[in-house]
């Protein structure tokens, strides 16, 4: 294997003559008959009633089909199922499947929902199967209302049609899956504030341990999954693990949907294997609007830290190689942004974004959020100081790791990598800092040598505003 | 058992104990805002953050990897953890702001980032003094700040409810506030509203903090963000001494810090006592504060006419010594104290033991803190052997006698006698207030101290024997008073706080603890009581009830003492 990861080369093989999976051309497909006409259900019917597997059989599958999570962590789904705790049949236990889809740049989920409702539904009761789990509940993002009803018609259905319900397919297994409308914040899709949410209570996110396999809805063994993952488990059972894993980057494999946004001629989802070009991905869109240049590249979400176009071309849409270009496949919500954009104005964009979603219980999240936002206004005004983007920087090191839950990395992230990745524009922006060391804090990659005492002739104090 | 090391020192712990406990229970100093002992741990104020590792396993041998000296290898957790929700584990190594220059700098971080919306109102802040954002600000927080920016404002003066105020902006929203509506008392009456920056405790539209416990919420608050409504603006913190004590306020002998200024009771908050109150007292148990200080009765009087105590004693006396029959009234609002010197001078006087004006009265409490019993010490008389008056019978012993003592009761009030009956009786009363209505009545009136003025005991309605200590000064000087309030013979304007105005009479109430003025009453009757001090009092009285056995003022201490035996029935 190469050192490094970042070659160029598409891991997506021969990805011009791919055929979509999760979302086959198929007329209607959203439609009970339709999909069972498409070979729908028969994975449920294979497991549930044919005993092609058992619980663990089914987990182990799909751990052997390398599936990771597609919600934002990536973290290996077949691993996360094996953490349930061995049945009690004293206690309940849950799956949560989550919908709340709401990070900018990130629209997939509601392409599931809209034309292969069915395809998750079946992932639901597999998955349910494999741990033994009598209700999930389905959390759809609030203001996607019209799919709260879309979904729920295809629920009613499947239930009708006896595979969701009591004695799913005339076995003795049974699975309930209620279709809930989330609250309306960002914040409720990270997994342990959506458990809150579904109690119907504020969306706090929870501290971890206990992590929610042990401790999770009203305090019972539950596991949180993305739609598109549970999405992908009919077609690991259907095409076999090693079908599944034999797509795309190795150790990132699988179909998975792009969503693409920005500046490029045909946004849009679109579903390919995992591994991709990015420069294919920007074909695939229809290349860059107006024929202007790109320079930089968000891969998987606001969160995940933008890549400078000349690192772009050489990443392939997996985890492992865009860690190593540093940043991150998060949702593959990808957006293209090209030259004319203001790498301040959209890092201050997005910091918005952040402060308006923090749900404030953390102080570092709470407070550093807000406190960013307006460092960023200011240096996108033309009244910052080049000592902002140290102090920027500073605060990304005081958020980071510090709070309860992931936001406030989410939000340091793009910050602190546009910083460092576009320091030309933003120092452009900046007023010189006064003098050296006006900031509190050491100047390590910061201060930026600037003469002393410039700036009119205001009085000038260390670490005040003049 | 397992052992931990904080800040390379090594202790033994109780598997299930959480680092931010362990540490503050070994005077290890973390700071923390939304940890409670009593609530929830949230986690969600970070301040606490400390570094800690466990030691390194040999996957094999499960024995700990051991570095070149011998030492266990520490696997540190890749990020600061906090302290208050890390559970303590086998060898785990601890390293607090004392010891890491990384988490002090994380915590004067956080501390940087809490005060970038913070109004800083400490100049008008009611918490201001005794503030847990203050004084950690001040000991672990960054020297300045870097935010220059106009901070989020938020309401600044919410009526949560009638007894409690919100200050929006000052609120740190470590949801203690809301955790103890949801934990404590279960009523669910706060919640978060809003999001991020804006966020702090509200009710739901529509409905008020009536919470009956409403009031805890200030004290657990750690910032000036909810204030009790009667308290709010009357006086700075460091102006007010402040004294651990019992509250007269029912059966439940509730543990309480009595605030004082100027000989006035500005504030009651609860005292931490695991056996009788926890860290919590009712709303209404507070809004007793003004009757130490209003309506007082002060002075005595002999046929309605102010005297001085001599004569007035002088007159009690000769009324007892040229009495017949006498009937005598204990209180279950005095102290065991007072009320075994009642019996004392009952028996000297020939008068059956002292019968009291039971108040409980079932379902009237709370089941919690409320008690069925509004008076503070049925207990304590009844382990003196004193019996209710039984209403049956408590006009024909009237009747027959032709002077009646009152301690520290009402019986008009109480519907017990009237003023028909008492025609032609003597009437000693011992009263607290003017509003007393068997005050027009009486003959001698001896006013006598109040739980906040004295020093003695009350058994509660669970057997517990507790100890009232002097909060604020009565007119006469006593030297076992003084002792108490740490004044000895020297000069009262010493004691107290810098801006209490000792010298103040017009503040100072003229009245006399039961302690003080039975035993002058009996030593005109030929029958001193030598006593020294209350603590002889009650140690006589233990020693010579069953029912108090052990009840000595040295054992109560600060958090009273269970007594093994139950009353006897009288
Ligand atoms: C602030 C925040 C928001 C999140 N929002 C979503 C979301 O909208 N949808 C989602 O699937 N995962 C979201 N996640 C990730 C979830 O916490 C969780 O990792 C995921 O649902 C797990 O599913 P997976 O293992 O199938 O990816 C969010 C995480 C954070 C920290
Ligand atoms: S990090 Fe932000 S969003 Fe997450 S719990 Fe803390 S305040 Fe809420
Ligand atoms: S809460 Fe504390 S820090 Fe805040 S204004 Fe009041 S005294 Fe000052
Ligand atoms: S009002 Fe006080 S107790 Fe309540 S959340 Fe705010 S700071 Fe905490
Ligand atoms: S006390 Fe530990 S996070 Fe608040």
């Amino acid at each position: 294997m190469a050192d490094t990861l970042l070659t160029g080369e598409s891991k997506a093989g021969d990805w011009r003559s791919y055929e979509r999976v999760i979302l086959p051309p198929v007329k209607d497909l959203h439609q009970i008959d339709v999909y069972e006409q498409n070979g729908g259900y028969s994975a449920l019917k294979a497991v549930v009633r044919d005993g092609k597997f058992d619980p663990k059989g089914l987990t182990d599958e799909v751990k052997a089909s390398g599936l990771r999570g597609r919600g934002g962590a990536g973290f290996s789904t077949g691993l996360k199922w094996s953490f349930m705790p061995p049945v009690d049949p004293e206690k309940p236990r849950y799956l949560a499947c989550n919908g709340d889809e709401s990070e900018p740049g990130t629209f997939k989920d509601r392409q599931i929902f809209e034309y292969n409702p069915h395809l998750m539904i079946e992932g639901i009761a597999l998955a349910c199967y494999a741990m033994t789990i009598k209700t999930c509940y389905l959390y759809i993002r609030g203001e996607y209302w019209e799919y709260v009803d879309h979904v729920q018609k295809a629920v009613n259905d499947a239930y009708a049609k006896g595979y969701l319900g009591k004695n799913i397919l005339g076995t003795d297994f049974s699975t309930d899956l209620v279709v809930q409308a989330g609250a309306g914040a960002y914040i409720c899709g990270e997994e342990t504030s959506l458990l809150n949410s579904v109690e119907g209570k504020r969306a706090y996110p929870r501290i971890k341990p206990p992590f929610p396999a042990q401790k999770g809805l009203w305090s019972m063994p539950t596991t949180i999954n993305n739609v598109e993952t549970l999405a992908d488990v009919p077609l690991i059972v259907n095409r076999g693990a090693s079908w599944f894993a034999g797509i795309g980057s190795e150790k990132h494999p699988g179909p998975v949907l792009y969503g693409i946004s920005g500046h490029v001629n045909r946004p849009g989802v679109y579903e390919y294997p995992t591994g991709m070009k990015i420069t294919d991905l920007l074909e695939v869109a229809g290349g860059a609007r107006g024929g202007k240049k790109i320079k930089a590249v968000i891969p998987g979400g606001s969160s995940t830290p933008p890549l400078r176009w000349e690192t772009a071309v050489d990443c392939t849409m997996d985890a492992e190689t865009l860690r190593e270009a540093g940043s991150s496949m998060g949702t593959a919500g990808l957006a293209f942004l090209d030259e004319t954009v203001d790498m301040v104005s959209w890092t201050r964009r997005i910091a918005h974004f952040y402060h308006h979603e923090s749900c404030g219980q953390c102080t570092p999240c709470r407070d550093g959020t807000g406190w960013m936002e307006k460092l960023l206004a200011r240096i996108d005004s033309g009244e910052g100081y080049t000592r902002d983007l140290d102090l920027l920087l500073d605060l990304c090191d005081q958020m980071e790791g510090r709070t309860v839950c992931a936001l406030a990395d989410a939000a340091a992230w793009p910050v602190r990598w546009g910083i460092k990745r576009f320091r030309d524009e933003f120092e452009a922006k900046c007023k010189a800092t006064s003098f050296q060391g006006a900031d509190l804090a050491t100047a390590g990659d910061g201060a930026s040598g600037t003469p002393a005492l410039v700036d009119g002739d205001k009085t000038l104090t260390p670490g005040g505003t003049p | 058992m397992p052992t931990l090391t904080i800040d390379g020192k090594t202790y033994e712990f109780e598997p299930g104990d959480k680092v931010l406990q362990f540490c503050l229970d070994h005077g290890v100093e973390v700071p923390h805002f939304c940890y409670h002992p009593a609530l929830s741990v949230p986690a969600n104020c970070r301040q606490c953050l400390v570094k800690a590792g466990t030691p390194m396993m040999d996957r094999e041998t499960r024995e700990p990897v051991l570095d070149d000296d011998g030492n266990p290898k520490i696997n540190y957790f890749p990020k600061l953890m906090p302290s208050c929700a890390l559970d303590a584990t086998e060898g785990m190594v601890v390293h607090t702001q004392q010891d890491s220059e990384e988490v002090a700098e994380a915590q004067a971080d956080n501390l940087e980032i809490m005060l970038v919306n913070h109004p800083l109102d400490c100049p008008i802040c009611d918490q201001a003094g005794q503030c847990p954002l203050q004084i950690q600000a001040y000991k672990y927080g960054p020297e300045g700040s870097r935010f220059e920016f106009e901070k989020v404002h938020k309401p600044k003066r919410i009526q949560l409810g009638p007894n409690v105020v919100l200050d929006a902006e000052r609120c740190i929203n470590c949801t203690r506030c809301t955790r103890f509506t949801a934990e404590v008392t279960e009523t669910h009456q706060l919640t978060i509203i809003n999001r991020g920056d804006k966020n702090h405790p509200m009710t739901a539209p529509g409905e008020t903090f009536d919470d009956a416990y409403s009031m805890c919420t200030t004290d657990i608050c750690p910032v000036g963000a909810l204030t009790e409504d009667y308290f709010r603006f009357k006086a700075r913190v460091w102006e007010m001494s402040k004294t651990p004590s019992v509250s007269d306020f029912g059966g439940k002998g509730i543990n309480v810090d009595l605030w004082v200024r100027n000989n006035e009771v500005l504030r009651i908050t609860p005292r931490e006592n695991l056996e009788v109150n926890e860290y919590w007292m009712p709303d209404a148990a507070r809004l007793v504060y003004s009757t130490y200080n209003e309506n007082r009765a002060s002075g005595p009087m002999v046929a309605g006419r102010p005297t001085d105590w001599d004569a007035a004693f002088d007159a009690a006396a000769d009324a007892l010594r040229q009495s017949g029959a006498v009937l005598v009234f204990g209180s279950a609002f005095g102290t065991v104290e007072d009320n075994y010197l009642l019996g004392k001078l009952a028996a000297a006087v020939g008068a059956e033991t002292p019968r009291y004006i039971a108040r409980h009265d079932e379902g009237s409490g709370d089941g919690w803190l409320i008690s069925d019993d509004p008076a503070p010490n049925t207990q304590g008389v009844e382990r003196l052997g004193f019996s209710a008056v039984d209403a049956a019978m408590i006009g024909a012993q009237v009747e027959a006698a032709d002077t009646v003592v009152v301690f520290q009761d009402d019986p008009v009030a109480a519907g017990v006698l009237d003023a028909a009956a008492l025609e032609g009786k003597t009437v000693i009363l011992f009263p607290t207030h003017t509003t007393n209505e068997t005050l027009p009545l009486a003959d001698v009136v001896l006013p006598v101290a109040m739980s906040v003025e004295t020093i003695g005991t009350f058994v509660n309605e669970d057997g517990r024997a507790q100890m009232l200590r002097p909060a604020k000064m009565i007119r006469t000087a006593n030297r076992s008073l003084m002792m108490s309030m740490g004044v000895g013979q020297g000069r009262p304007d010493r004691v107290g706080t810098p801006f209490d105005r000792w010298h103040d009479e017009s503040k100072k109430v003229d009245c006399q603890p039961g302690w003080a003025s039975i035993p002058a009453i009996a030593e005109r009757l030929g029958r001193p009581m030598h006593y020294k001090t209350p603590r002889a009092v009650m140690a006589e009285a233990a020693e010579g009830h069953a029912a108090l056995a052990g009840a000595t003022h040295e054992a109560m201490g600060l958090l009273g003492v269970a007594l093994e035996t139950e009353a006897e029935p009288a």
